[in-house]
Order: C-alpha cells, then structure tokens, then sequence
C-alpha cells in the first residue's frame, strides 16, 4: 500500500458564521426488514466544503446517501435543500434538486466519447456537432481544472479519468452536492491526488461534497469535517485538524460499547491447524500468524489494509509466496492438492449471496455446492440423502423459510449466513476462516453465529477476520491487529489493556 | 476483358442493392441492441407485400413503401417478444424467419408467375455519361440510386443527431442511458422498427426491381448474407456498402458462371460469403481487434428492481 501524497492547499476553513446547509438530513431514517440501516440521522452540509463521511462496510454509508441521491424512500425523518424540504422519488428528482452522485461502478457507454458521455440526454438540439459537443465540454472541464481530452473515447481512459467524467456530467447538470461513494477504491495514488486536487477546485466553485470513506488518511487529508458513521447512527463530528484523535477516530468508527455478549469459556488448546510464516507479497509485510484448534483469532482493522490478501491466500482464492502458509500443518500447495471435503478447511466469506452461495439454487443444491463429495456415489450424486440432510440442518438451525426448495437470493441475511454455517459446519472443518460473519445481521442472528464460532473451537481453530471490534472482544482469544499489509501486534484479550490498545493500532500508531 | 467485366459490375451492384438495403437494416437494429435474425423472412414477406401492392395499385411506389412497412410489422412483432417480454432474441428471430418464409410461400401461391408495375433502368441524367463508372453506377433504376444515399444517413444519423446518440448509447449500455433520463425501452422499439422498415426495402426490392415477377424463394439466402454482413462490416455504413457489392459481385458473377456453362456447383459458390464472413471473424480475432459489436447486443433490458 502507498502512502498517500496529498496536501491540502489550505489547513483549516473555518466554517463562516452565517453560512446555512445546503443539505439538511433531519432524523432520517431506513429500516430494511428488522436491520435499521440508518438510524434518525441529522447531518448539515455547507456549501465550499468536504463532509467526509467514515465508517465500516455495512455502517449504513451507502444506504444514507441512496436516500439522499433518490435511489430509497426513507422510512422516517426529511431531506430539506435550501431549508424546503422534499421529497424524491426517483434519482432524476435529486439530480434536479441539485444532488448528484458518482457510484463506485460508473455508467459511461464505453465506445463513445468523452463528450459525447458527458452530454448524452442533454444535447440541447437534434443535430449535433462532434466539435462543438468537445468545445462545451472541454470549456467545462477547463473551468474545474479537471484534466481531460474530451475527444477520447472511454475505452482508451483509466480508472481515474472515467471517475472524472463521471464528475463533468454532473457538473454539466448543474449539481451543487456531489456525493462521491468510495471513490478511491478503483484509483492509483497519483489519481488519488489527482482526485483530491480536483474536488478541492470545485469547492473553490461553491460546490458541496460528500466523500464516502472508510479510510482514515484520506478522510483526514481531504475533508473540512468528519461525520463518522456506526452502525446505522452519527457517531459523532470531529474536526480533521486534531491529529491525535487519529486512534480515536479508528475506534469510534468500529465502536466501543458492548451491545451483545456471550458467555465463553475457553476451550481446550489443540495442534495447530494454520501457521502463515513471514508472509510477504500480495499487499502483505512480514506477516505471521497461527491459529490453534479450540481458540478464535481475530484479524481487526479498518477494512482495505490487507485483511482481504491474507483470507484469500488462505483459502486458496490465490496462490501465496512458497513455503509461506501452512493449514494443518502442511505447506498450502500440498494442502490444497489434497484438500479434503470435510475434516479440513471451511471458508465463510463477507459476500454471502455471491460467493458462498448461488443465489437461483435452491438449499440442497447450496448444500451440495462444498459437500457433494460427502454425497458421491461413484459417479452418481445422491440428492435424497442430500435432501434430507437439508431438512436436518434447517431443523439444527432453525432456518427460515424451512423449505428445502427455498432459493438462496429468498433468505433474509440472516438465515443465509445461517444456511452458510450450517453447510460449513456440517463438514466438521479443522480450520475456520470466517470473514465479517455478522455484517448486516439483527442481534438474534449475530448471536447465533456468534454461539456457532464458538462451539466450532471443539473442533477446530477459527480465523475471524471483522471489522466489529465488538465482535473481536466477545469471540477472540488473541487479536492481531493488521495496519497497511503489516500485524501490528498480537493482543492477548483476557488482558484488560487491550482494548485501550486496539484503536491506536488500527490507526497505525505503535508506542 | 471490358466487355466483360462492365456488364459484370453493373450487374453487381445492381444484385448488391437489396442486400445494401438489409444490411443497413439490420445493422440500425443492432446498434440499438437488438439483434434480429429474421431478416431472411422479413424480406420474403416484404417483397410478396410490394408486389402485391403494386400489382393492385398500380404503382410500385406504393409497393416499395409497402414493402418496408412489411418489414416493420415482422420488427414490432420480434420487438414486442424480445424488448417487453423478454424474450430470447436468437429464438424468436429464427421463429420469424420461418414465419416469414412460411407465410410468404402460402399467400404466394395465387401470384407465381404474375408480372406487376415496377422500377425500370434508366441513365441518370449527365452521371451516366461518364465512362466505366457510368455504365456500373448510373444505367440503373431508382431504388438503386436511392441506395446510394442511405449509408450516408445512416453515418449522420450516428454521429450527427442526439437521437442516433441516444440510440447507440442504448445499444452500448443501456443502465448508463437510463440513468442520463433516456428511455431505453423507447429507443430500442425504434430501431428495431426502424431497422425492419429498411429491410422491406431491400425485400421490395427484388420483386419490383430484381424481377417483376413472383416466384418463390426470392429472398434466396440475402436475408442471411445481410445479417453476416453486419458482423463483416463491423457495425459500420461504409463497409457495409463494400461488403454488399463484394457479396453481390460474387452473386452475380457465379450467375455468369452457371449461363456460360462452367460445371462449378452454384451452391458451392453461393457458400462463400459465410464462409468470407467466418474468415473475418478468424482474422479479426487474431490482430487481436477489438469487434466494435453494441457492447449491449442481444441481451435483454431486465427491468429494475
């Protein structure tokens, strides 16, 4: 990972007295079924100025600014713009309102042109003029600064300058909100600053923008103000100037309070059954780190400092450095020639409905999907005794709708990481690798995956990797905290300390 | 060598117009998104429809017009089943290639050898005068010279006009048309629509100007030829014109073959522009070109939510 090159042109701007929201959310709410995802956010945004919004996958980020951008209607609570409060009912209502949003997946027709992109649906006349569609264009571009031929095609741009002008069709639409969601994640550093430079130049213009993060250097290079986001609610405001709440702002994005416990007892230590041995490659520095049978580990960190290079080369998504992972105490490429389909390893990973399951299956055929081997006859496939079994786990786990024939995309999260871990389970693995098991989950449905984790330890030694630190302090026996590709420490959690140590760890700062 | 070849290329272009018209045709519906391999049923009917009309009107204008809006009704019918259905686009184009043919064969059958009004060669005035040139483009009928204008709308109509942009766009990404506030859905119906009104021109064609009698089987394999050409074209008006007086030249000259008693099977020579088309494919894959196919071809606009 590299360091981000980015100085602000001016350190601080404070906010002029007078100065009146452009935007206003006031207690703007979204429940999706029994999940709050957003829970009576009030949020201001000014306009000439960065509001970064912080906070972990699942947070409630995206489905916030869905609302603003007209994508949802919220439950609860009004948007006002300019102090009148409206309603949308579709993002055209929003875009004319003057709220604009630039999605992680950009929507440019490839084999056109900049300005052809740029001005599509808003040509102004039936005929046109290539030279003319690039003058326009190509003026607007000059006006912020933004660095772009607009007679290129799309398909000859990068990443970056896709993102650019996805930013010139808002601008051309006359937006004075725009809401940038995650919008580094595709970038290089020098887009980055490139990025950054850019809709710092718009702000000059009078423009407002929301920058959607989840990570902290950025949010603290770029923004006039940060609102950190928690599990559907604003945490709180901060200032970005205060270099020292870095640890601080780490913590208050992943949070602190308790708001479920387990009771867990330790389990009885067994043989190792992962060893990663100075790992370094794939986005990762020296790592190294071991899970025994009968303890959880849990990976933390703010989420993109690595955690997904190290589960992928764990579970064998890519091929690590030789002689670097060990499961079960044989090096990976052995393993993973000879892997079994239980008594071995199982992965649970974040994406539920696109990786673990197949969403137009239904359960047994989910089942089947990491177990057939276990229902092999010869060259047949016993589905009865596949069926059955589903019927059994659906019973075990009490799985709703309690149909076999239910597809996958039907379950509500819940029931679907529950169907996950039953099917993962059922394999009775030596080696876990659960990856945000609770993301998303009402407080039933974490309470059971969190009770299933640790019954597991009977079994096997669990790799939970979350960015709940709730979660980490209630299921890990040890919690190695991972910042840039690198462990930082490995925190001991019967120690009273580590909780005070986790965050400034997440924020990179070792004593 | 002159006297030979002359007569060859005249003949050329003039077997090449109803494929020119088709595959501009197909290719507008294309570019929308579509694709529609009904062409072959769509010019069968098209031509029965302009004979017929011409026959009882009298005027070969009105069978011309007639023709196209034959095409357009066979277009609705595969935009109805593929852009508000759903439907699977290769199926119901081969559905309404049988249909076309099936229905043009069994409403035929009281008109075979029937002649009707329809367009008659004459030498344009001044351009015809020219030498070579003259005598291969200029001592022709007017749907032929009509034809020479269309691919130049077409370009326009691409690159000069918001509705060509709109219409493009759909056919590239519909999901970015739709969220700039166009209607794909509206879109796609036109050039569908549209694309089917230029191929019953090119089936008009053959029974008004090709021949002004009624046989069967006119439409003869152009429909297929016209939906190859596309793909040999690369989705562009100006190869198209070249790709159709090429197919049209290789018509025409194994015409000449089978008349000068050559013992090369006619149906070997006719295989050959798949068989061009198959090689351009090949070729094209391997200097690793990108086709500049609609990104968007033949797949459905799913409806949100």
């Amino acid at each position: 990972m590299t360091d981000l090159q980015y100085v602000r042109p001016v350190r601080t701007r404070p906010l002029a007295k007078d100065a009146r929201p452009v935007v206003s959310l006031k207690g703007l709410t979204k429940r999706f079924g029994k999940v709050v995802a957003n829970d009576a956010i009030t949020l201001d945004v000014y306009p000439g100025r960065i509001k970064a919004l912080l906070g972990e996958n699942g947070a409630g980020k995206s489905t916030m600014m869905s609302m603003l951008a007209g994508r949802y209607k919220p439950d609860e609570g009004t948007i006002e713009v300019d102090g009148r409060p409206v309603r949308f009912n579709s993002s055209k209502d929003a875009i004319q309102a003057g709220i604009g949003m630039v999605y992680q997946h950009f929507m440019l027709v490839d084999s056109m042109t900049v300005a052809e992109n740029v001005l599509l649906g808003q040509e102004g006349s039936f005929f046109v003029s290539p030279r003319e569609m690039e003058h326009r264009v190509g003026e607007l571009a000059e006006r912020y600064g933004l660095n772009i031929k607009p007679g290129e095609r799309i398909c000859d741009l990068s990443m970056g300058e896709r993102q650019l002008v996805e930013i010139l069709k808002l601008l051309y639409r006359e937006s004075r909100i725009l809401i940038f969601d995650e919008p580094t994640a595709v970038l290089t550093p020098e887009e980055t600053r490139n990025l950054f430079e850019a809709l710092w130049r718009m702000t000059e213009q009078g423009k407002s923008i929301i920058f959607i993060s989840h990570k902290l250097e950025e949010v603290i290079a770029l923004a006039d103000e940060i609102a950190i986001l928690r599990r559907g609610r604003i945490e709180g405001e901060l200032d970005p100037e205060s270099i020292e709440s870095k640890a601080d702002l780490a913590s208050r994005m992943v949070g602190k309070e308790v708001l479920l416990e387990v009771d867990r007892q330790p389990a009885e230590i067994g043989d190792t059954v992962l060893e990663v041995r100075n790992l370094t490659g794939l986005g990762l520095t020296e790592v190294d780190l071991d899970v025994r049978r009968g303890e959880v580990v849990a990976l933390v960190g703010v989420a993109g400092n690595g955690q997904k290079a190290l589960v992928e080369a764990v579970t064998g998504l890519t091929k690590p450095p030789l002689d670097t992972v060990f499961i079960m105490g044989q090096p990976w490429r052995k393993f993973f020639a000879e892997s079994t389909w239980n008594r071995s390893m199982c992965y649970i990973p974040e994406d539920r409905l696109g990786l673990a399951t197949l969403p137009n299956q239904n359960l047994v055929d989910n089942l089947l999907l990491t177990t057939r081997k276990g229902f092999a006859k010869g060259l047949w496939l016993d589905k009865k005794k596949a069926a059955k079994h589903t019927v059994r786990l659906i019973e075990k786990f009490d799985i709703r709708p309690g149909r076999i024939h239910a597809l996958a995309w039907q379950l509500s999260g819940g029931n679907l990481q529950k169907a996950v871990l039953a099917r993962e389970l059922y394999r009775e693995p030596k080696l876990i690798v659960a990856e945000q098991p609770t993301q998303g989950l009402d407080v039933s449905a974490t309470e059971e995956v969190w009770k299933r984790l640790l019954e597991a330890r009977s079994m096997a030694g669990v790799l939970l990797v979350t960015g709940d630190l709730n979660e980490a302090l209630q299921l890990a026996d040890r919690i190695a905290v991972i910042y840039r590709g690198r462990i930082l420490d490995v925190l001991d959690n019967t120690d009273k300390d580590t909780f005070r140590k986790i965050g400034p760890l997440m924020a990179g700062i070792v004593d | 060598m002159w006297e030979f070849l002359i007569p060859l290329f005249a003949a050329t272009v003039q077997s090449g117009t109803p494929i020119l018209y088709a595959t501009l045709g197909e290719m507008l519906t294309e570019k929308g998104g579509v694709l529609n391999l009904g062409v072959e049923g769509m010019m069968a009917l098209a031509a029965l429809a302009a004979f017929w009309t011409s026959l009882v009107t009298g005027s070969p204008w009105l069978g011309f017009v007639a023709g196209g809006c034959a095409g357009m009704l066979l277009a609705s019918l595969h935009a109805f089943v593929c852009i508000s259905c759903l439907g699977n686009q290769v199926v119901s184009g081969l559905a309404l290639t049988i249909l076309g043919g099936g229905l043009t064969h069994f409403l035929g059958v009281p008109y075979v050898g029937l002649a009707a009004p329809g367009f008659d060669p004459f030498d344009f005035p001044l351009l015809s005068q020219i030498p070579g040139v003259g005598e291969i483009f200029f001592k022709h009928d007017m749907l032929v010279y009509l034809s020479f204008i269309i691919p130049f709308l077409f370009w326009f109509f691409f690159r000069r006009t918001s509705l060509g942009l709109h219409v493009a766009a759909t056919g590239e990404m519909p999901a970015a048309a739709a969220a700039v506030g166009l209607k794909p859905i509206r879109l796609r119906y036109f050039a569908v629509i549209a694309g089917g009104f230029l191929v019953g021109l090119g089936g008009a064609y053959l029974s008004l100007a090709y021949t002004h009698l009624w046989t069967n089987g006119l439409s003869g394999g152009r429909g297929w030829i016209a939906v190859a050409l596309v793909i040999f074209a690369f989705w562009r008006p100006g190869r198209a014109v070249a790709g159709a007086y090429l197919f049209g030249g290789v018509m025409a000259f194994q015409l000449r073959l089978q008349a000068a008693g050559t013992h090369l099977p006619s149906s070997l020579l006719l295989m050959l522009p798949y068989l061009l088309t198959i090689l351009v494919l090949i070729l094209s894959a391997w200097r690793g070109r990108r086709i500049d196919a609609p990104a968007a071809l033949g797949t459905n606009i799913e409806p949100e939510g």
